[in-house]
């Protein structure tokens, strides 16, 4: 796949859905209730799916590497961590894994 | 200083705790980028064009599963669907509302953490505000990126290799922040990562179709387990 075509593609369908309201914002307030619902929920909604089964799968046999990334971050968001830290104790938690049993 | 250079300042300082978390957040992406094959100017191409972090954390993470471009750009527009009603809410809350620079420049930067902000300052927005605030936010998310791509090269061969846990990280502490505030949270995302699992694993459909049918199936379902009110309808 080109690149340039991926990036310009994920540009337009990211940079559109924001610039359009500002020009047509008497639209959105008809739209039915449950449909507004649903486009409120769907960042929720997909991140089930955006973590499983690719952060475990993408270690191959060593998934348990990948479950403890994203257990760690999952607690310390939890627990009010910020993200940056969710991310750095993941990191050190997957990479410990994978030394561990690799 | 006139009034307009006051609001720019003021613009500024609010975007600051935002250029912290950005500059951070993407180190991580700038890794990323690198870790699947992207050079320095492509990756940070994406964030000068793109200037979303969830949006572009999936857009790696599909093209590393090698789905096609159609699915990457249906699942990345989903994604960002919800900017849709951040749009129009802060539409209406500009102070000169008929300057179309201005309101091209408010919807590049509308992401997650300008909205809160803005939304949360309680007066009517004037673009010089906006400017501040977006371009501080903006010049975080590239310079981190940059940065990152360019720190991967000094990280020992085991940590690249970890660092495709960074994008599951951010998701799963997004995931973590939602269930704090909403156990149903927890339920909702159970649904996709449920539906995913069973689609790619045990019947064999590709990445991005399957991504698409539990994003739809566990969306339908949270909008009927929320709330109004919980989902964020005013």
């Amino acid at each position: 796949m080109n690149k340039l075509v991926l990036i310009l593609t994920c540009s337009a369908v990211t940079l559109l859905p924001r610039i359009i309201p500002y020009f047509a914002s008497s639209f959105l307030k008809k739209l039915p209730v449950f449909i507004r619902k649903c486009m409120l929920l769907l960042p929720v909604a997909s991140l089930g799916a955006l973590i499983f089964p690719l952060a475990l799968t993408d270690f191959g046999p060593l998934w348990i590497a990948g479950l403890a990334g994203v257990g760690t971050a999952f607690l310390t968001s939890f627990f009010k961590g910020p993200m940056i830290l969710a991310i750095v104790i993941a990191l050190a938690s997957t990479t410990g894994m994978l030394i561990a049993i690799g | 200083m006139g009034n307009a250079g006051k609001e720019i300042k003021d613009g500024i300082r609010d975007g600051f705790p935002i250029f912290l978390g950005y500059f951070t957040t993407a180190l991580a992406f700038g890794l990323l980028t690198r870790t699947s094959g992207f050079s320095f100017v492509e990756g940070v191409l994406v964030s000068i064009t793109n200037f979303a972090g969830s949006g572009q954390f999936l857009m790696m993470n599909l093209y590393n599963a090698g789905t096609f471009l159609l699915g990457i750009a249906l699942s990345v527009f989903f994604i960002n669907s919800r900017y849709i009603f951040m749009a129009a809410s802060l539409s209406g809350r500009l102070k000169n509302p008929r300057s179309i620079l201005g309101r091209l420049m408010c919807g590049f930067g509308t992401t997650d953490e300008v909205f809160a902000v803005a939304s949360f300052k309680g007066i009517k927005l004037p673009y010089t505000y906006m400017a501040g605030l977006i371009f501080t936010s903006y010049s975080g998310w590239v310079s981190g990126t940059a940065v990152g791509y360019i720190a991967g090269t000094f990280l020992p061969d085991v940590v690249q290799k970890a660092a495709v846990i960074t994008v599951y990280a951010m998701f799963a502490s997004l995931l973590g922040g939602e269930v704090r505030k909403n156990a149903k949270a927890l339920l909702t995302a159970g649904v996709s990562a449920l539906i995913n699992s069973v689609l790619i694993l045990a019947i064999g459909v590709s990445t991005g179709l399957s991504f698409l049918i539990s994003l739809i199936a566990a969306t339908i379902f949270g909008a009927m387990i929320y709330t109004d009110k919980e989902a964020g309808i005013e």
